[in-house]
């Protein structure tokens, strides 16, 4: 399916930017629309003449707009012909400024003796999204996709509702974002990311898993890359064209099939080069088995979570976060717990900030904590070192990985409405 | 309406959750289980959108008279029988018979075709109700308010035993929205809310209930509860026959409750005080019906006759005991003779106080199935708040059922319990629960 949406998409990394789109309030002149709505229909009941016009809040409006919103009404019933006045009159127009979960309500009870009768006027209501960061940390996040944009592209307005989000990569021509059963690959154009293509459909007719998860991973070229779900496996990849009108996403394509091949999770540098880990994934569950290509002649336990950490001795040292919770560290063919992870949540990604030790493990919270966090952890032995306070997030971390260039890492955030959010956290040294 | 977003590690699969109700976990109604075992052919999002569950896609034609509803492919009960149109409709069937809102369900290939006589346009709504859900149509529920079960169905559990009062449910391996992550669910009925809570002090139990009134006590109590927005409806219905054929002396007993005393006293503040069927967070129009109590109006309403002893029964808690006795004593300072019956013996009733689940957020369908709830089973064709608006009013100026509070859901969970939420009509999504110490 080829998508012409109508705005354009852009990667806003100033944190907030994009949830706060809308505002809690309508500049004033936002308010004479329905004001000259209301006064009609006040009008009509009423007809010309003179009425007592009192107006409450019961909405979110600020209390500052009120005089606005009563000039605007008064103007507009005296163009129909009822002057409104604050004194007694043997009619009465008594205006509430209500509102419910979806809009603002204005509502009008006419009272005409003993009879009142009631008009209303519906008026679109957004809510107000700010996020919330902490400048004081080590450890600083910036909003790399908000929901709102997310919420507006077709991929995720699908029948489903608000399918989860899985994972984003960005490549040099364009943004692939990943959610359970469908990829969007958006067109990278000078203003930002804009058009693109919907690729539908991906997981297999087994049964999802309710806790998903997928990968996208990328070729070093740019041009290629692999989608994988549970049950599936997807080749994709970008054909530059020379036409200056070629319809959007059209450079973009994708071939799936059901798969139960190991995942690639990890490539790792060696004396001989540089070798790509693969672990079996277990498909009806959210967890690797343990069972991992090529045999790195130890037996793994299932895990939830891998990386790669630089070691002074070794060079390198795989961290496993296994589904029982317990963390434990590969180094060579020995395979130890990793003590000081108590607070360790199932999600963790190296970060290669440059400071101390030059990389530390960014780790989601446990179950312990009031909200979700991301701390970073340096492993100078066997056990975690704290290295940063706990950054809080705006909601439940469900995916984290490094970014190409090791500076970063991005998570999924899901807020407790089901919406998702992207935020690239990096670090700067203290 | 979830447990404060808490950090995680991600769900552990296995493990067997102990749940522990006051009522009858097989209940038609509210039941605990049938969510559990049976989906709809749509279901309601926290927006109040029905959105694809069993069906996929689904369109109206000829003014929303006929409407097509397209399966999802691949869906079997926990039998392994394949769902079909065919049994979609017999289920439908069996569960509405004569009161379903359409006129005529009928299976074309793979679609589910409904006509009715009258415009449905809530219908999508409709069928994501708990009465609504479908069974498979060996197993179909005999009566419209409890089930003889065991039933089958495509949900997340299957059930797999009944014994002295356990009902055991397993995890469904096949089910189309994915395996839930506990293995089993046991499910205690009939055991007090004393008894739950010191079950799950001493580790028996992993989730029980907790009555609105009882939310503070919970909170003192550092329990870890899950509590649903005002989604319950206190009501009190009143017959419309004999002494009360007469309007005014129906009006009379609208104007002589005291809410703010039920709020206060017998609810401990924990709900919202109405005079509309819908709550003000879906309408923003509530506070055009009055809540307020004028016992004068009443008494002057009721003009001097001396009405015969009326009988007040409920089918509820102690909580609900309570506010019966709270309604009669307040009829009674406006000149009716009220008595509230034994509860657990059946009789003829004046007056019911009742409790209605809103079933939907959606003002429309949600305003539609409250009607339903008690017999008036007419198409709301109004969308746009006055048009809600006149049809609450027109409802309500028949005083055959008084609107009273709005009252909360919640659950109290154990500390093994992961990832608790609740529905937007506040039950618990279970088939996201997982359990911490899960093997």
């Amino acid at each position: 399916m080829k998508l012409g949406w109508p705005i354009a998409v852009v990667l806003i990394v100033a944190s907030g930017l994009v949830g706060q789109a809308a505002s809690a309030a309508p500049a004033p002149s936002q308010w004479e629309q329905p004001a000259a709505s209301l006064a009609e229909q006040i009008a009509g009941i009423l007809g010309p003449g003179q009425a007592h016009l009192a107006i409450r809040n019961l909405s979110t409006v600020p209390s500052e707009e009120i005089p606005a919103i009563r000039l605007a009404l008064e103007q507009d019933l005296k163009a129909h012909g009822v002057l409104a006045s604050g004194v007694e009159s043997a009619n009465s127009i008594r205006v509430t400024l209500s509102e419910n979960l979806r809009e603002r309500l204005w509502v009008a009870e006419v009272i005409e003796g003993s009879e009142t009768r009631v008009a209303m006027v519906e008026i679109q209501h957004f809510q107000n999204q700010v996020s919330a960061a902490s400048a004081k940390m080590l450890l600083r996040k910036e909003r790399f996709l908000g929901p709102y944009v997310l919420d507006s592209l077709p991929c995720f307005s699908s029948p489903d509702g608000k399918p989860p989000l899985l994972a984003v990569a960005e490549r040099p021509h364009g943004l692939l974002i990943l959610k359970q059963g469908c990829l969007l690959a958006l067109d990278r154009k000078p203003s930002g990311f804009f058009d693109g293509r919907t690729f539908d459909n991906l997981a297999s007719t087994q049964a999802q898993t309710r806790d998903s998860r997928g990968l996208i991973v990328t070729d070093a070229d740019g041009d290629g890359f692999l989608v994988l779900l549970p049950g599936t496996e997807c080749a994709g990849s970008y054909t530059t064209s020379s036409e200056p009108d070629r319809p959007p996403g059209e450079g973009w394509s994708l071939h799936c099939h059901p798969s139960d091949d190991p995942w690639p999770i990890l490539t790792a540098g060696t004396p001989k080069g540089p070798i790509q880990l693969k672990a079996f994934y277990n498909a009806a569950r959210n967890y690797f088995t343990g069972i991992v290509t090529p045999s790195l002649n130890v037996d793994l336990p299932p895990f939830y979570s891998e990386a790669v950490l630089p070691r002074p001795a070794s060079g390198a040292a795989l961290l496993i976060g296994g589904i029982d919770g317990k963390v434990q560290i590969l180094e060579g063919t020995s395979l130890k717990p990793v003590a000081g992870t108590r607070d360790w949540g199932s999600d963790f990604a190296v970060l290669n900030s440059g400071c101390g030790a030059g990389a530390q493990i960014l780790v989601s919270g446990s179950g312990e904590a009031a909200s979700d966090s991301l701390r970073a952890f340096e492993l100078p032995a066997q056990e975690a070192v704290p290295a940063s306070a706990p950054l809080a997030m705006d909601g439940t971390v469900t995916a984290l990985w490094t970014a190409p260039d090791g500076k970063s890492v991005f998570a999924v955030v899901r807020g407790a409405a089901d919406q998702y959010e992207v935020d690239r956290v990096t670090a700067s040294c203290n | 309406m979830a447990l404060p977003a808490a950090a995680r590690t991600r769900p552990h699969y296995g493990g067997t959750l102990r749940v522990e109700v006051e009522g009858d976990a097989w209940t038609l109604r509210g039941g605990l289980a049938r969510r559990l075992i049976l989906d709809g052919l749509t279901r309601m999002d926290a927006d109040g959108v029905a959105r694809p569950a069993l069906a996929v896609r689904w369109e109206s034609e000829n003014n929303d008279h006929r409407w097509q509803f397209w399966l999802r492919p691949g869906v079997h009960f926990s039998d392994g029988s394949a769902l079909t149109s065919s049994a979609v409709v017999d289920s439908l069937t069996g569960a509405c018979g004569a009161t379903c809102p359409w006129t005529e369900v009928h299976a074309v290939g793979s679609t589910v075709v409904f006509t009715g006589d009258s415009p449905l346009p809530n219908l999508p709504a409709l069928l994501a109700g708990d009465d609504l859900l479908i069974a498979h149509p060996g197993s179909i529920p005999s009566g419209p308010t409890s089930i003889t079960g065991p039933f089958l169905g495509t949900g997340a559990f299957q059930p797999v035993g009944l014994s002295s009062g356990v009902l055991t449910l397993a995890a469904n391996d096949s089910c189309w929205q994915g395996r839930p992550f506990v293995d089993k669910i046991e499910i205690v009925g009939h055991k007090s809310i004393r008894d739950q809570w010191l079950d799950l002090s001493v580790g028996r139990a992993d989730l029980v209930e907790v009555p609105a009134e009882q939310l503070r006590q919970a909170r003192e109590q550092h329990l870890t509860v899950a509590v649903s927005p005002p989604i319950e409806l206190l009501a009190l219905a009143v017959a419309d026959g004999g002494f009360l054929a007469n309007p005014n002396l129906r009006a009379a007993i609208a104007l002589a409750v005291d809410r703010g005393a039920l709020s206060n006293v017998i609810f401990q503040k924990q709900g919202e005080i109405a005079a509309s069927l819908l709550p003000s967070a879906l309408t923003g129009y509530s506070f055009l019906f009055s809540a307020e109590r004028d016992l004068d109006k009443a008494r002057e309403l009721r003009g001097g006759l001396t009405p015969p002893p009326l009988t007040l029964s409920t089918d509820g808690g102690a909580a609900m005991q309570l506010a019966a006795q709270r309604i009669a004593l307040n009829l009674r300072e406006a000149g009716f003779n009220v008595q509230v019956a034994d509860p657990g013996r059946p009789q003829h009733t004046d007056l019911v106080l009742l409790r209605l689940t809103l079933a939907s957020n959606q003002p429309r369908a949600g305003l539609e199935l409250l009607m339903r709830a008690v017999g008036v089973a007419t198409p709301i064709q109004e969308s746009d708040p006055a048009g809600l608006y006149r049809v609450e009013r027109e409802f309500l100026e028949t005083h055959t059922l008084i609107p009273l509070l709005y009252l909360p859901r919640a659950y109290a969970a154990g500390g093994r319990v992961r990832d608790l939420r609740l529905s937007p009509d506040g039950a618990p999504l279970l088939a996201g629960v997982s359990l911490e110490d899960a093997p």
